[in-house]
């Protein structure tokens, strides 16, 4: 039975005539007009005042000095969530084009708009960067996977690896919209076609230049990732892992990617669900997108605990005093119930709701589904990072292990600030993303055109199928 | 990319069945050439037992040499047949079909091989089931539950029952057709086998069936054999090297690279013998090269935070051991061959396309892959026993005795006769994947450009 829903609406995509091919482009141009009316302008105040704030809390932030490390944690963890929820959502498109997916198309350009959401996280790191000690503390060197670097290389570094990304990530949104501003000017007047005039670059699509943007959107998006998972590698090290004497765990940073990416494809599930609902767009983001982010999010829970599970049995069965006292500080000491609360809401809930095949077609309850994984995700990092914080100390990090008695007993609480921090820059980005689809369309309308050659709807012995092109 | 050919069914069971319904000439040379090292292995291996484990190169420290090196790396090939069976077939990837016969077989016959290895370095193999089974209840000895030298029988156990029986489903109904072509013993032997099989919609639903529910529950099964295989080493402190986290994802990748490696060395003689142009055909390298790139990649991903992870705590014995590795005469030939051959040459040739479509380049590059990996595992398991430690009274370098090498090299013949053995009497391109392949894939004019396509339920 529900193959059969699903078969149908698969086969419902199918559009192969010249009327529906332009009736998709007028559509889909249109999600750009200014006209969209009064609640699109009330929810884009809404964020940029909430933004506001966020930047407002900033500077505040600042005024307050970077002496108090432990006051840095919470920010850390945001910082950390961001790259995860708005840095790693555009891995969304480029993870199913590099396999040749056909799936994505519909919702490859939201993720790919994320990049511009990363705007929040670079604002972030710069200050959380002077409050990183150096690699020099207290006349001597701290442990470092820098070694005998310059004592500000991973300051330097960071920040270059956080705008490289970014900037790529623009790059990247740029490059495949290309086609989509060409027939934004093509299909609009005034000030948004000047605008799409000349970010189209003089497209007109012939042979040549789909060759020379294919190959474009390819090195774009191998080298976005590849970025991405160098910025997860430093910032999981840097600002994370080195600050806690002892803790040695060469699988934390694909961890830390890892969980980053689950994350990011729970905001494209909420995304996705609002954009097709609020704009509209049923008729072009199907259940097949559904499903496929469904799928997506089932293997990265299951990845949280196999990354987990594989640190957690070396400490486990390491039973040394180092191994110990990473086991109290990541699970069983101050955060234990931060950490049973990540367990529950990145792992145990979402899997076993989203094992479920019904479960995995319906988009309220996936909704839900990237909802609770997002609760888990803010509670993981609070968890790995607050505390990494609040241990450190000049005295502490030259040691091989910290001393049990030295852990402290409670954790350290949110201040207002600290919420401001987050609703603020969480704003930022939604906002970026939300201005983004003032000026390109939020679907792409040249992956729908090619959705609609590549498919073809055809009959198959006693039944109907659909049939995918694979174009080299 | 797909160079689609149209084949009847008639062709397909005449070709693909070549091996089976008649025998070619090459076969019994090299069928005898194999038995005889297989029977010089297991002379060898019975030797050893006579003599004890003095005839290998195994002192103390180094008590974890050749055998656990080649333990780990049939392991690590048998992960070729998940991958590329249930992986791809739960990802509909239509390029995997020629291939997943060969690979679920690579699986059984890789951990069969495997599991020699744990058994002949125990010396007195008949004495492992106090490994596993209490043997004196009254002083209340017990086989430690909580050791991943425990589970690794039980996982290595359930992935090869879970492969075998892989494997067997998906070779029903080319026994029927087997058993419809063949007279005397043989219709009798592939009657039994094929389970009354007549190729109706419900048989074929519940081998559809069957066939993905065993993939969804293989992986995890997969996952977790190497995963503790690698526990075998990372739950151990006391050897530097060895205790990191990240062994588990590790090894897995490891494994998946010198696995899906070996599918490819194997399509290259699949062809070459059998002339199976029609089937494994230059588009099926160029897809399986594409994932061995991303594969190798990721692998060396892990070997670089495994390698910057064992600095940073800048123990004094953990980087006197990497300088071991990497600085000191043999290792440091050992690590630089390491790398050449499991990455930098055959990935290197891989990123071009016109290599990937280039069968001996990729029978080459392959064999390559799996000297690397193999090195990778020797490098891994001995230096870290072969250094000095404070508890060690005796440090002495390993090398293995000719014994151990004739057995190493027996196991890779005896996997090749297996294969050898199984392709004479089963077909090893699964027919009816083939056929289906010829139903599932058709074409389209998109402007001047004729697309392969792939069909979609």
């Amino acid at each position: 039975m529900e193959k059969e829903v699903i078969r149908r609406i698969l086969i419902s995509e199918v559009l192969n005539n010249q009327e529906e091919f332009n009736a998709a482009t007028q559509n889909l141009v249109s999600t750009t007009k200014e006209d969209m009316g009064g609640k699109f302008k009330l929810v884009f105040g809404i964020f940029g005042a909430l933004a506001l704030l966020g930047l407002v809390s900033l500077i505040i932030k600042i005024t307050q000095g970077f002496d108090d490390k432990s006051s840095w944690g919470y920010y850390s963890a945001i910082v950390s969530l961001l790259f995860g929820v708005f840095g790693t959502a555009p891995m969304v498109a480029i993870a199913p084009m590099i396999a040749k997916a056909d799936w994505h198309r519909p919702i490859s350009r939201i993720a790919n708009m994320f990049t511009a959401a990363g705007l929040s996280s670079v604002i972030m790191v710069f200050p959380l960067i002077f409050a990183l000690p150096p690699l020099v503390v207290g006349g001597y060197r701290r442990r470092s996977i820098w070694f005998d670097a310059n004592i500000y290389t991973p300051h330097v570094f960071f920040g270059l690896a956080v705008v490289g990304l970014f900037l790529i990530g623009l790059g990247m949104l740029w490059v495949t919209s290309i086609p989509d501003l060409a027939s934004v000017r093509d299909h609009s007047t005034g000030r948004r076609q000047r605008i799409a005039k000349v970010l189209s670059r003089g497209f007109i699509g012939t042979e040549r230049q789909w060759i020379s943007l294919r190959a474009r959107i390819g090195m774009m998006s191998t080298f976005y990732f590849m970025f991405l998972i160098f910025v997860h590698i430093l910032y999981s090290i840097n600002f994370n892992l080195e600050l806690v004497a002892g803790w040695k765990d060469a699988i934390y940073p694909m961890y830390h990617a890892m969980t980053g990416i689950q994350s990011g494809i729970a905001t494209i599930m909420i995304a996705v669900y609002l954009i097709r609902k609020y704009y509209k767009l049923e008729d072009v983001i199907k259940i097949d997108q559904i499903w496929g982010l469904a799928k997506l999010m089932f293997a990265a829970t299951i990845f949280w605990f196999y990354f987990f599970i594989c640190a957690f049995m070396i400490f486990w069965y390491g039973k040394s005093a180092i191994n110990e006292m990473t086991i109290k500080i990541l699970v069983n000491g101050p955060y234990m119930w931060v950490f049973i609360g990540a367990f529950l809401l990145s792992f145990i809930v979402p899997w076993w709701i989203i094992i479920w095949n019904p479960v995995r077609t319906n988009p309220p309850m996936l909704v839900l589904v990237a909802v609770i994984t997002l609760i888990g995700c803010v509670l993981d990092r609070i968890r790995l990072f607050v505390i990494s914080w609040q241990v450190y100390g000049e005295d502490t990090i030259h040691l091989r292990y910290i001393p049990s008695e030295d852990i402290p007993d409670s954790m350290i609480m949110p201040t207002i600030l600290d919420g401001t921090l987050f609703v603020g820059f969480i704003s930022l980005g939604i906002f970026m993303f939300l201005l983004m689809s003032r000026l390109i369309p939020i679907v792409s309308i040249w992956e729908k055109h090619q959705s609609i050659l590549l498919t073809k709807h055809i009959k198959f012995y006693r039944t109907e199928v659909y049939a995918v092109g694979k174009p080299d | 990319m797909q160079q689609r050919r149209i084949l009847s069914e008639k062709q397909i069971n005449s070709e693909l069945l070549n091996g089976n319904l008649a025998t070619p000439k090459w076969y019994f040379p090299v069928m005898g050439v194999l038995g005889i090292a297989v029977v010089i292995g297991f002379s060898t291996i019975l030797y050893m037992f006579n003599r004890g484990l003095g005839v290998t190169g195994l002192a103390r420290p180094v008590y974890w040499g050749l055998f656990i090196t080649t333990f780990v790396f049939w392991v690590g090939i048998s992960h070729a047949g998940i991958m590329i069976s249930a992986i791809l077939r739960l990802t509909q990837a239509e390029w995997r079909r020629p291939v997943t016969r060969a690979a679920e077989l690579l699986t059984v016959f890789s951990l069969l091989t495997a599991l020699f290895f744990p058994l002949m370095h125990a010396g007195r193999p008949w004495r492992i089931a106090y490994w596993l089974l209490p043997y004196d209840f009254a002083r209340g000895i017990w086989p430690n539950v909580r050791s991943p030298l425990f589970w690794d029988p039980i996982a290595i156990g359930t992935y090869l029952t879970g492969s075998t029986l892989f494997l067997f489903v998906a070779l029903i109904p080319d026994l029927a057709i087997l058993r419809d072509r063949t007279t005397g013993i043989k219709k009798g032997v592939y009657t039994v086998l094929a389970l009354g099989w007549r190729g109706n919609p419900r048989q074929w639903q519940l081998q559809v069936v069957a066939g993905i529910l065993l993939s969804a529950l293989m992986l995890p099964i997969f996952v977790s054999v190497h995963s503790i295989v690698s526990w075998d080493f990372a739950v151990t402190p006391a050897v530097e090297g060895w205790h990191s986290t990240i062994f588990a994802p590790y090894f897995v990748i490891g494994a998946v690279h010198s696995g899906v490696s070996a599918v490819v060395t194997m399509m290259c003689l699949m062809r070459w013998l059998w002339k199976w142009n029609n089937y494994i055909r230059p588009e099926h390298f160029d897809a399986l090269a594409r994932l061995l790139i991303v594969v190798a990649t990721a692998w060396l991903g892990f070997t670089f935070l495994e390698l910057i992870f064992s600095l940073y705590g800048r123990d004094a014995p953990e980087i006197a051991l990497r300088e071991l590795q990497i600085f000191t005469w043999p290792w440091n030939l050992i690590f630089i061959t390491f790398l050449l051959t499991g990455y930098i040459i055959p990935v290197g040739c891989w990123l071009f396309k016109r290599c990937r479509n280039n069968i001996a380049v990729m029978f080459w590059t392959t064999i390559l892959v799996n000297v690397g990996m193999w090195l990778e595992r020797f490098l891994i398991i001995v230096p870290g026993l072969a250094r000095k430690q404070i508890f060690v009274y005796t440090w002495e370098g390993y090398w293995p005795s000719p014994v151990e090498w004739i057995i190493m090299a027996w196991s890779f013949a005896w996997v090749s006769f297996l294969m050898l053995l199984f392709a004479r009497f089963f077909p090893l391109v699964p027919l009816f994947e083939a056929k289906e392949s010829q139903v599932f894939t058709t074409e389209m004019k998109v402007g001047r450009a004729t697309v392969p396509m792939v069909i979609r339920e």
